[in-house]
């Protein structure tokens, strides 16, 4: 129990669509006063799912689009809180997918690491004293003092990255092929990731592509329409699920 | 090691106050990012803070100034005493409404304390306040208008316009989220209270009738708090602190348990 990293017991997260669109207040007032009702649709977005991972494990979670994978990252990286259940979570979580969350086009580079460091909840002082560490790994160089609307895009994703995963975080989402900047940056960020997961951290994988979730996990977690239709072995579910598709 | 148990955590009102401490840091960022990205690129830069309450001031002075010369000498002071007042609590809220309503998409992305925006909309308010102040003194200089013991009240009344603001913002901004229109219909009421309330013109020139009507308006009681030291330049009788203060913490209240007991729907409303 105590080598827990991440524990979902019975989560469902349920978003309620109106049948129609209700923008306004006066459309609101409208139909309650006739009918003195609004009708709802409710839409589970993940439906009684449990799992636990272990820390250290690396765990692919596949299944197609609209089967429920953001919402299930969404609900372990506290961004929503489930309908109903219990989501238990130790240690801190970086969440790979949201780079660069809160970044300002209009301020420089160097702003920007300590802007996207308090969205991730560090304080002032902590980035002070990791800036020279981001600055050079991200490999941003001079261009650190310009606003980073001059950036390309690939800049913009390697400053990302580098405050993302300046200290290792415990657990570490991320996407299939986590395709940063170019060749010399993805060896760069890959080899971290390695080191991270030598380390001890716990690695989420989202994906809609069986091969890559093969290559890099040893677990695997299947969603169809919110719930869990496998999970279990990275192979069974991979072979499970790509039949499945055929 | 952090943990976190979403089954098992303090209270919403006590969580969300936990939480804003711990990303204390993001609020001062982001106050300070909203004055830097207002002014970056003009010329004047910051000291249009100082000169956009002097112009306002002289264009209505210009305008209202002798209509009101023998019930209100030194009217510039009168007028933007309370319209430094009017426009920190209303420019806040309005600030933080719009944040909240088409600005609150990092909320959907990646936890941060969902009150961020709104206390940082409140902070970017009163710094804006502060620097006004220095234009009231500006104009206090010129027209020799007598500055007294009774300012030492003003850290009273601001603080009190803050937490009135603060309050009112988290009301309103939960209410935008669910509902957009409340931008809109706040927007109406502000305008039609601006016109209600005693700042361009003296309370005496309403009708008896209408003043106790006005009495309601609870805009008057925190403009007066803040204007009576520097205006009239003696301190705020006892009843209209202990009302103001009531005022400012019950809408506190009010907006802390509300904007906490809805933040969990947030994200899926946003």
């Amino acid at each position: 129990m105590n080598n827990i990293a991440i524990q979902l017991d019975n989560v469902t997260v349920r978003f309620r669509i109106p049948h129609e669109k209700i923008p306004t207040l006066q459309e609101y007032a409208i139909r309650w006063l006739k009918r003195r009702s609004v009708s709802f649709t409710d839409f589970n977005a993940l439906d009684n799912i449990s799992f636990s991972i272990k820390q250290g494990e690396t765990v692919g979670i596949i299944g197609a689009n609209g089967a429920g994978k953001s919402t299930l990252l969404k609900v372990i990286s506290r961004v929503i809180r489930p309908t109903q259940g219990r989501v238990f979570l130790r240690g801190r979580i970086a969440p790979l997918l949201e780079l660069g969350a809160g970044f300002d086009y209009e301020m420089t580079g160097r702003e920007n690491i300590f802007l996207n460091g308090a969205v991730l909840g560090f304080s002032r002082k902590e980035m002070a004293a990791r800036l020279d560490g981001i600055v050079e790994f991200s490999g941003i160089g001079n261009f650190i003092d310009a606003p980073i609307r001059t950036y390309s895009s690939g800049m913009v994703a390697r400053l990302g990255f580098a405050v993302a995963t300046d200290i290792q975080p415990e657990v570490l989402i991320i996407d299939e092929i986590l395709s940063v900047g170019d060749a010399d940056f993805q060896k760069k960020s890959a080899a971290r990731i390695l080191e991270y997961y030598n380390n001890g951290s716990t690695i989420l994988v989202v994906s809609h592509n069986p091969n890559s979730i093969k290559q890099l996990c040893t677990y695997a977690i299947w969603l169809e329409h919110g719930i869990i239709k496998m999970m279990g072995s990275v192979d069974d579910v991979i072979n499970n699920y790509s039949l499945s598709l055929v | 090691m952090i943990e976190y148990d979403s089954a098992n955590r303090p209270p919403a009102v006590i969580d969300e106050f936990i939480q804003l401490i711990h990303y204390r840091d993001l609020i001062f960022l982001m106050v300070g990012n909203i004055l830097k990205n207002r002014y970056k690129r003009s010329v004047l830069g910051i000291f249009w803070m100082l000169l956009n309450p002097l112009l306002q001031t002289v264009v209505l002075t210009i305008a209202f100034g002798t209509m009101f010369k023998s019930s209100l000498p030194n009217y510039a002071v009168y007028l933007l005493s309370g319209l430094l007042a009017w426009n920190f609590i209303t420019q806040t809220t309005q600030y933080a409404m719009g944040a909240m309503a088409y600005g609150g998409g990092l909320l959907k992305r990646i936890y941060i304390p969902r009150a961020t925006y709104i206390v940082a909309a409140v902070g970017n308010g009163l710094i804006n306040l502060l620097v006004s102040i220095g234009s009231l003194v500006i104009i206090i200089l010129f027209l020799a208008h007598p500055i007294t013991v009774a300012w030492l009240f003003l850290p009273v009344s601001i603080l009190i316009l803050t937490i009135f603001s603060l309050g009112l913002a988290l009301l309103l901004s939960t209410a935008s989220v669910f509902f957009t229109d409340t931008v809109d219909i706040y927007q109406v009421l502000v305008q039609a209270l601006f016109f209600l309330t005693p700042i361009m013109y003296p309370a005496s020139i309403l009708p008896a009738e209408l003043s106790q009507v006005l009495a309601l308006n609870p805009f008057v009681i925190l403009i007066e708090i803040f204007r009576i030291p520097i205006y009239t330049n003696h301190f705020p009788d006892f009843n209209l602190v202990i009302s103001a203060i009531s005022l400012a913490l019950i809408t506190l209240v009010a907006g802390w348990i509300l904007f906490t007991s809805k933040a969990d729907q947030l994200a899926y409303r946003l």
